[in-house]
């Protein structure tokens, strides 16, 4: 036991150094893994073992011991118990089995001015019911399915958290927590869960200043949405960024980053730091991303890791690049030679964290033994 | 008559004011089915306008998701003279999101530009199993079957459909095109794919190419 102490303390350690802007003795690993890997790695039949969170103690244990990272590589994000109790609209599974997003309206076009005078009565009273169909419903029926789903969300969340902690004892992780908040970018609130991709690309040619009305009501709520109880400057609230590279420049410059640049130091003044995962390609707006407060984490899953080190890397915590494609698709050799690639190019100065360009999230999305070779390879190899 | 090549521009501008009042006063004009089609030709030409703009990064996705949502208004403005009408189609197509995944925003727009460039388009919809793409191939018997994905994933069950695409036995009569986030040239030589794209208005242009 003091064994694996000794270990967490060291690997926290290398978190630390990153935050605080200082060398690590090695570069930090940060595995990803999605319950729904798990599952399937453990050998487990994914449309029957998520509805189970106490059986994912030992089909989570079987990731952290093959594959190796310096923080908890695991975590169960979204579980179906919660959904079906809701009718969800805007998380389902596919006939795999999966959980994922579709495109869904939550918020009519003509509930706009509804939402911007008040988001969250407009939420409550409009767009809950349009995306969960059993809310849908009288007020007393309302009240009876929302307690009974935030009833399962609580027992699921309150033993993935026994879980999680049982693994970072058990495997001597660190104790620095990436996701120990949530929220989005507010112009990606309105489109992923209100508006849906299709009609906010509508809106903004046709309603645009609805569009932005909208975006500054609710960022005050992703601010507080993102603040964890328990604030810390070695946590961070993650952010998903995700219409940014759909929208022209003049419109990310009004209806996007005003908002986003707002809440993530919002998040700071709170004693909170973001860990945004840059979901595609952002390399038209380096610039913009340099104006975030300094020591924001920020995971990139496309662009030119050379430009990102020269803009971003003296200010910002970088991670990301590394395609899971190639994982997929690569010899073993042509893996670890990207994992050097990268390296070399990321790693000098410090402010660098090895980790995938996003979270492996089925037995599919990679070849096992490529994952394993790699994050055994930097682990071994990136000294300082 | 109105005058075609402002129409055009209008399209490729997405000035979408303009061009509802054109089609408007064009349709209030009462023409010929033939005047028709040669104004439905015109609004191709402005999508393929946004197609362009969009490879040379002057407009992006969002763009292309309005120019969908502004032609298909202008087909509906102008579907009352052009009913009866024969339109000439230059292939067609089936398309669908692979089994597993539900993401069709991506599937939506190349689906609307081909239609677009004179395609005839069977939408299979989302989390499409293989042997309902086999099933639609050996109906329709279509040029091209374009098969679409957004999570990892996906890559598994495109082979899957090409597999059972050669099994049925029909494979070598189309060619197949796959697109999405997922995909990469390695991802296209394992899957057996005949091109792959993350790029829609280059998508549209390959299919051109093969039935040109």
């Amino acid at each position: 036991m003091t064994e694996m102490l000794a270990l967490s303390q060291e690997r926290t350690q290398l978190f630390h150094d990153l935050i605080d802007n200082k060398i690590p003795k090695r570069v930090p690993v940060n595995a990803m893994f999605a319950h729904e890997f798990a599952i399937q790695y453990a050998g487990q039949d994914l449309t029957e073992a998520q509805w189970d969170v106490n059986g994912l103690e030992p089909i989570f244990n079987k990731t952290c011991q093959d594959f190796y990272s310096d923080l908890l590589p695991v975590s169960a994000f979204r579980l179906p118990s919660f959904y079906k109790i809701l009718g969800s609209r805007n998380f389902v599974m596919g006939s795999s089995g999966f959980l994922q997003h579709p495109e869904v309206e939550g918020l009519a076009i003509e509930d706009y001015d509804a939402f911007i005078a008040s988001p969250f009565d407009c939420i409550v009273e409009k767009v809950l019911p349009k995306l969960y169909s059993k809310l849908d419903t009288d007020s007393a029926t309302k009240a009876m399915v929302m307690a009974k789903a935030f009833k399962a969300f609580n027992d699921d969340m309150g033993n993935v958290g026994r879980i999680y902690g049982n693994l970072i004892q058990n495997f001597g992780y660190g104790f620095v927590n990436l996701f120990s908040g949530f929220c989005e970018a507010p112009f990606d609130f309105l489109s992923d869960q209100l508006r849906g991709f299709k009609n906010i690309s509508i809106d903004v040619r046709r309603v645009p200043d609805k569009v932005e009305a909208a975006v500054e009501a609710v960022t005050p709520w992703m601010i507080k949405m993102g603040t964890p109880p328990d604030p810390s400057p070695y946590n961070a609230t993650f952010i998903p960024l995700h219409m940014a590279p759909y929208l022209r420049g003049k419109d990310f410059n009004r209806l996007y980053w005003p908002t986003f640049k707002r809440t993530v130091e919002g998040l700071k003044a709170n004693g909170m730091r973001s860990f945004l995962f840059v979901e595609h390609d952002w390399m038209r707006y380096l610039d913009y991303l340099a104006e975030l407060p300094e020591g924001t984490v920020m995971m990139f899953e496309y662009g030119d890791p050379k430009l990102v080190k020269e803009k971003l890397g003296k200010k910002h915590i970088i991670g990301g690049f590394y395609p899971v494609s190639l994982l997929k698709t690569g010899t073993k050799e042509q893996c670890i030679d990207k994992a050097k690639e990268l390296i070399d190019i990321l790693a000098p100065g410090g402010r660098y964290f090895f980790s995938f360009d996003k979270v492996i999230i089925t037995l599919d999305s990679a070849n096992v033994e490529n994952t394993k070779a790699v994050l055994d390879y930097v682990a071994e190899n990136a000294n300082y | 008559m109105l005058d075609l090549n402002a129409l055009t521009q209008a399209v490729g501008d997405l000035d979408e004011s303009a061009v509802v009042e054109m089609l408007e006063a064009f349709v209030a004009s009462n023409p010929s089915g033939e005047e028709a089609y040669s104004v439905v030709g015109a609004c191709q030409q402005g999508m393929a306008i946004v197609g362009e703009l969009f490879e040379n990064n002057e407009y992006f996705v969002g763009d292309l998701i309005f120019a969908g949502e502004l032609l298909t208004k202008s087909i509906d403005i102008l579907r009352p003279v052009i009913s009866g009408a024969d339109s000439k189609k230059i292939g067609s197509i089936v398309v669908g999101t692979v089994e597993g995944d539900l993401h069709d925003i991506g599937k939506n727009i190349f689906a609307s530009m081909v239609e677009a460039a004179g395609f005839e388009v069977y939408d299979l919809g989302i989390d499409v199993t293989p042997s309902a793409f086999v099933d639609k191939v050996k109906e329709v018997k279509p040029q091209i079957v374009g098969m679409s994905g957004v999570l990892t994933l996906a890559i598994d069950s495109m082979k899957a459909t090409v597999d059972a695409l050669k099994e049925a036995g029909v494979r070598d009569n189309i060619k197949i095109i796959i697109g999405g986030n997922p995909v990469t040239e390695d991802a296209c030589k394992q899957i057996g794919a005949d091109a792959f794209t993350t790029n829609a208005a280059e998508g549209v242009k390959k299919c051109q190419g093969w039935v040109n």
